[in-house]
């Protein structure tokens, strides 16, 4: 077990004023068996009344509506978490088990997993995880600025190259099609700048956390933010809006102990 | 078959075709229709024959209707809750979860008093053996209510005497049912009408609805969810909440936030405030699930799973690929079957066997065996002709009947419905968006 502090800050900048802008964000910790928050303070401004949900997928969401004219929308969170990561989640949904809008495979892909299926000895779905984690390490390159968080787990595969989310995206893919539920995870951990994205896998009786971009298991430095089929249920923050703009996205965040 | 000289005198009593159908393009009863990227409003033909349902036929169809849409009402809260039927292994997971209609993102979600479908519009033929089928059920945006509706009006002005010399149901009570559905869904609020715009197909409908409802007709940009519940702005600046909304948009564009994300007719964040009970949404978002074309097939197992009952009206002969025995038999007889692809809908990707040549035939044969998930195969009804008017003369063709079935306190079933009729003597695809027209239904009261 360990009692993680982290902080979280994004900034959006508008060209021009905006107006009549709903917002979802999806940016709160959960509490889990494996991690419980402890403190957790989200400020957003401009002034903002939000109301608190929680989705399909358990994620809790904040959503606002600014009528106002603004040219800004920034969030801050702070908080302080214990993870524990030798407890288990079991909160399945059979849904993880179906390929979904970014990790429905191409020809491409399937032909690599068919082949793939063919030199796995193991049995378990953990060690043909691992398994895969590994082929896939060996074979994607991380790189950023070549992948968007519009990559589907076939574009970002026929590339060879990406960030976490599309290691994440590709991974699914596989385990799904191998006939193992698996969901992605949105969340920080220590090991890099920005928000940090890896899987959870369905063992038969509980998830288990893998990082494929790291190609390490789970542990008690990763913070789950929020999960989903893919990038689109765990998209930070989601929003629409009236005015002529262009939209500046910009990340900071540091997770410590 | 011969013209039964009962309805042979209900055309009479009706009188002419081309003075109601003059009425009707009047009053702009229309619907439209997308053809090569170009959108033409086109006239729905209106045939005097009516179609007559006897009091003792209709009650039959009436019982079985309503145990049917109870049961899919049960089948969708428990898709979305514990999923019992597929743990008990009545329907097969796969069948779910590959459904384009099935939403995740709607899982957990109860509507108030548990009703997922409101309004389903379920489409039946009579065979000439007297007896119903079902065809399918539509639980998404079933259109078509305000057509007969307005037919009715206009021969009860046309032909007054038709309706007082015969025992006919009144069919003009739909809006005040309608009424009471949507306002036992309603969660606090004002009732609204959602519509994408006069480019669609049904806006006649929309805006008729509204009208005799008695609701606010709306179009996206002027709603907004603020503090988790729905608004409509009004002209001076000001905010209506809503409290229940009919919206005739598909599921994927209902909230940007939520699914489609590049939807310019949704409304952001209406699924969190739906979600936390701030609204009603008529009909319930995901139901695409339960009428799905493969789900069809187990619609009858779904009546004795949740109701315990005996199915009243039953379903076309089906096989489901999917089942090694079902495909067999469907390898077998293809030339003799109406194949269905389950992504299709209105009357789109429905072959008829012994339409295909003999390479057809095989190409088909093919692409079944690569894609068995895709596709329901259906014996083909010999359902019974009715008379239709065509230039002066009486011939014979398909039709099929929508009936309307709205959920609220009740189930009730809607004493009259939509009677579709091909104009192709050989077609048996009743759609209207495939050139077909409507007719009258008369439900007799005694």
């Amino acid at each position: 077990m360990k009692t993680v502090s982290f902080f979280f800050s994004t900034k959006l900048t508008f060209d021009d004023y905006v107006h009549d802008h709903s917002f979802a964000l999806r940016i709160m910790p959960l509490e889990t068996e494996t991690q419980h928050i402890l403190t957790s303070n989200l400020k957003i401004s401009p002034f903002v009344t939000t109301q608190q949900t929680v989705d399909a997928f358990g994620n809790n969401v904040t959503t606002g509506y600014i009528k106002e004219e603004h040219r800004f929308l920034d969030f801050e969170l702070k908080g302080k978490a214990e993870v524990n990561t030798e407890k288990y989640r079991t909160d399945y949904m059979p849904c993880y088990l179906y390929q979904s809008e970014y990790t429905l495979p191409d020809e491409n892909l399937r032909t690599f997993y068919n082949e793939l299926k063919e030199t796995c000895r193991a049995e378990s779905p953990s060690e043909r995880a691992k398994y895969f984690c590994d082929v896939l390490s060996d074979m994607i390159t991380y790189e950023k600025d070549v992948t968007s968080t519009e990559t589907t787990a076939s574009q970002a595969f026929a590339l060879k190259k990406g960030v976490c989310q599309d290691f994440s995206h590709i991974l699914i893919s596989i385990l799904r099609m191998d006939g193992i539920a698996a969901r992605y995870i949105a969340g920080l951990a220590f090991c890099d700048g920005e928000t940090h994205s890896w899987i959870e896998y369905w063992t038969g009786e509980h998830w288990e956390g893998i990082d494929p971009a790291n190609n390490c298991p789970g542990t008690d430095d990763y913070l789950v933010i929020s999960q989903g089929r893919d990038f689109r249920d765990c998209a930070i923050n989601r929003g629409v809006m009236f005015g002529t703009y262009t939209k500046q996205l910009q990340l900071v965040r540091t997770v410590m102990q | 078959m011969s013209l039964q000289p009962e309805q042979t005198k209900f055309a009479q009593a009706v009188g002419n075709a081309d003075e109601i159908n003059e009425l009707l393009r009047r009053y702009g009863v229309k619907f439209g229709i997308y053809k090569n990227g170009v959108f033409n409003e086109q006239f729905f033909p209106f045939d005097p024959i009516p179609r007559v349902i006897s009091a003792e036929d209709f009650k039959g169809i009436e019982k079985g209707l309503v145990q049917r849409v109870n049961a899919l009402n049960e089948f969708l809260f428990d898709i979305y809750h514990e999923k019992k039927i597929v743990k008990d292994g009545i329907v097969p997971e796969d069948f779910i979860y590959i459904s384009k209609g099935y939403l995740a993102q709607c899982e957990g979600i109860t509507p108030k008093n548990r009703i997922y479908s409101h309004i389903s519009g379920i489409d039946l033929v009579q065979g000439k053996d007297g007896e119903w089928y079902i065809l399918e059920d539509n639980l998404r945006i079933p259109s078509g209510a305000s057509y007969p509706l307005i037919a009715r009006e206009l021969t009860r002005i046309a032909a007054p005497e038709a309706f007082t010399n015969n025992d006919i149901v009144d069919n003009r009570n739909y809006a005040k049912l309608l009424k009471a559905t949507m306002e036992h869904a309603n969660c606090g609020g004002i009732r609204a009408i959602l519509t994408p715009g006069r480019y669609n197909a049904a806006y006649f409908e929309h805006s008729y609805l509204a009208e005799h409802t008695g609701s606010v007709l709306v179009q996206n940009d002027e709603l907004f969810v603020e503090d988790n519940m729905l608004y409509h702005r009004t002209y001076s600046g000001g905010k209506t909440r809503i409290g229940v909304l009919y919206r005739r948009i598909a599921d994927e564009y209902l909230d940007p936030l939520t699914f489609y994300p590049d939807s310019l007719i949704g409304i952001p964040n209406l699924m969190e405030a739906y979600r936390s009970g701030n609204v009603g949404i008529i009909n319930a978002p995901g139901n695409g699930v339960a009428d799905d074309k493969g789900i069809y097939y187990f619609v009858p197992k779904m009546i004795q799973y949740y109701l315990g009952e005996e199915p009243i009206l039953h379903n076309a002969p089906t096989y489901l690929p999917f089942y090694a025995d079902d495909m067999k038999y469907v390898m077998d007889h293809l030339e003799k079957l109406v194949i269905k692809d389950v992504a299709e809908a209105g009357g789109y990707g429905v072959v008829f066997g012994n339409e295909l040549s003999k390479e057809k035939l095989e190409e088909f044969r093919k692409t079944i065996i690569a894609e068995p998930r895709r596709f329901i195969a259906q014996e083909v009804i010999d359902f019974l002709d009715l008379p239709i008017t065509d230039n002066g003369e009486t011939v014979m063709r398909k039709a099929d009947l929508r009936a309307f079935v709205l959920s609220g306190e009740t189930t009730k079933v809607w004493a009259s419905g939509l009677t579709r009729f091909s104009r192709n003597p050989d077609s048996f695809v009743v759609n209207s968006s495939q050139g077909g027209g409507f007719k009258d239904t008369w439900v007799l009261s005694r």
